[in-house]
C-alpha cells in the first residue's frame, strides 16, 4: 500500500516538472529576458547547413584506411556526390544507393539533426531531452555527473542508434559528449564514417530567447587523421501556430506525424512510387 | 463534363529553377527537371503519408485512355505547416498539376504547383511553397 503511494506521488511529482519544464504551450520569455541555461522549447534547425559538415574539394576530411575501406561500400544518396568522399561509388537513382534510411533504419546521431523537422527540448536537473518529430525519437543527454563511457565500460555498454551522451555546463555553455554510436549509423548522407569509440563533442549556447546555436566536432582517429569541426548550426523557436493543428498543439499531432514506418517508405513509396518512376514501367 | 477535356498535356521546355533536389531522398535523375508538364484530372487518391505525400490523378492521354499519374509532394509535417492537410485536394475534386515527369517515362511526377479550378496556385515548388526533402 505504501509502496503504491509513494509510486503515485512519484508519478505525479513527474508529470508535475514535466508540465513546469516544457514549453508546450508556447509560451516564451520576453526578450532580454531569457535563463541562458533553459532550453526549453520547440525549435527547427536552420534548414542550409548539412547533416554534419560543408566541406569543398580542398578542405574534404583526410581519411585513415580504415574509412577509405567503409567509404568504398557505402553508396550514397544521389545528389550529394560534391560532399561524397572521391571513392564513393557515384549512382543516379535513389534505389541505387545503400543508404541505410530508405530502409527506414534509424538515422542517428547527428544525422537526425538534419530533417527539416522540428525538434523539443525538455530540460530536467539531472538531464537534457530532445524530441525529435521525425522518428518519433527520444535523444538522452545526462546532466548527472555521470562519466562518458570509455574502455571496458564503452564495450560492454555497446553500441546505440544516439550512442550514449553526457552533458556539463562550461559557464551557460552546455558542452555535450556523445560516444558508442552504431557504426552502421552514417555520419551524413554522404556516408562518411563514424566509429563506436568516436566522440562527438556538441556545444550548446543560447544567444537569446529564440535561438540556441551549436558547434559540433567530431573526434574519431580510428576514421580520421584530425578532428573534424562540424557546421555552425542554429536552432531557431517555433512559432505555436507552427506546432498547433486544429487546436492541438505539440509535436505528433498526427498531421504532422513523421514514423518512417516501412510499409509507407519501403513498401509504399520506394516500391510502388519511387523505383518505376526511376526504372520506367515493366522494367 | 470537364473530365472529356480533361486532357493538356504540353511540354514547356522551361528552364524551372525550383532549387536542388539534394535532401532526405536525393532523386538523382529520376525526374526529368529540365521537363514541365501541365495535366489536368481528377484526384483519385490522396496518400497523405510520410515519407512523401503522393496525389494520384486520372487524366486522359492523347489516345483517350485514362492514365493514373502519381506526383510526389513534401512530407507531411512540412506540408502541414504550410496550412495544407489531408482534405486540401479532395478525391473526385478537378485540378491541373505542372509536374517535372520521370525521366523513365513512368506516370510519376514530383510537383511544382497545382492549379485549382479558380485559378488560385497552391502547393508551389516553384514558390518554395512545397520543399522536398
Amino acid at each position: 500500500m505504501m509502496s503504491r503511494l509513494l509510486n503515485c506521488v512519484m508519478v505525479s511529482a513527474l508529470v508535475l516538472s514535466f508540465g513546469l519544464l516544457s514549453d508546450v504551450s508556447g509560451q516564451e520569455p520576453a526578450s532580454g529576458d531569457f535563463d541562458r541555461r533553459d532550453f526549453s522549447g520547440i525549435y527547427l534547425l536552420d534548414d542550409s547547413v548539412s547533416e554534419f559538415a560543408s566541406f569543398g574539394p580542398d578542405t574534404r576530411p583526410q581519411l585513415t584506411p580504415r574509412a577509405m575501406e567503409i567509404v568504398r561500400n557505402r553508396i550514397p544518396v544521389p545528389g550529394t556526390a560534391a560532399r561524397s568522399h572521391p571513392l564513393s561509388p557515384d549512382v543516379s537513382y535513389p534505389h541505387e544507393s545503400n543508404s541505410p534510411e530508405y530502409q527506414c533504419n534509424p538515422l542517428g546521431f547527428p544525422k537526425i539533426l538534419k530533417n527539416g523537422e522540428q525538434v523539443e527540448f525538455l530540460m530536467f536537473p539531472d538531464r537534457m531531452l530532445q524530441v525529435f518529430q521525425w522518428e518519433h525519437r527520444i535523444r538522452y543527454i545526462w546532466l548527472d555527473g555521470r562519466e562518458l563511457p570509455s574502455g571496458e565500460n564503452l564495450d560492454n555498454l555497446g553500441p546505440a542508434w544516439y550512442g550514449h551522451s553526457v552533458g556539463r555546463w562550461e559557464g551557460d555553455t552546455l558542452v555535450v559528449n556523445t560516444v558508442g554510436v552504431d557504426e552502421r549509423a552514417w555520419l551524413d548522407r554522404p556516408g562518411h564514417p563514424r566509429s563506436l569509440y568516436g566522440r562527438i563533442e556538441e556545444r550548446y549556447r543560447r544567444v537569446d530567447s529564440d535561438a540556441i546555436e551549436l558547434e559540433l566536432t567530431l573526434y574519431d582517429p580510428l576514421n580520421y587523421t584530425a578532428p573534424w569541426p562540424g557546421a555552425p548550426k542554429t536552432f531557431h523557436r517555433e512559432s505555436p501556430e507552427n506546432y498547433t493543428f486544429y487546436g492541438w498543439p505539440g509535436l505528433f499531432s498526427g498531421v504532422t506525424e513523421s514514423i518512417c514506418a516501412p510499409m509507407d517508405e519501403v513498401d509504399t513509396y520506394n516500391e510502388g512510387f519511387r523505383n518505376p518512376g526511376a526504372l520506367g514501367p515493366g522494367e | 463534363m470537364a473530365k472529356s477535356a480533361a486532357f493538356l498535356m504540353g511540354i514547356l521546355a522551361l528552364a524551372v529553377v525550383v532549387g536542388p533536389l539534394e535532401a532526405h531522398h536525393g532523386r538523382g535523375n529520376t525526374y526529368d527537371m529540365e521537363t514541365e508538364l501541365t495535366l489536368k484530372g481528377t484526384v483519385s487518391e490522396v496518400s497523405w503519408r510520410n515519407p512523401h505525400v503522393v496525389i494520384y490523378i486520372e487524366a486522359e492521354d492523347e489516345d483517350g485512355n485514362v492514365v493514373t499519374w502519381g506526383f510526389e509532394n513534401a512530407g507531411v509535417a512540412r506540408l502541414a505547416r504550410l496550412g495544407y492537410g489531408r482534405n486540401t485536394l479532395k478525391v473526385g475534386q478537378e485540378i491541373t498539376v505542372v509536374v517535372n515527369p520521370s525521366a523513365a517515362g513512368a506516370p510519376t511526377a514530383v510537383v511544382v504547383e497545382v492549379i485549382l479550378e479558380d485559378g488560385s496556385i497552391i502547393m508551389s515548388r516553384r514558390r518554395g511553397g512545397n520543399p522536398l526533402d
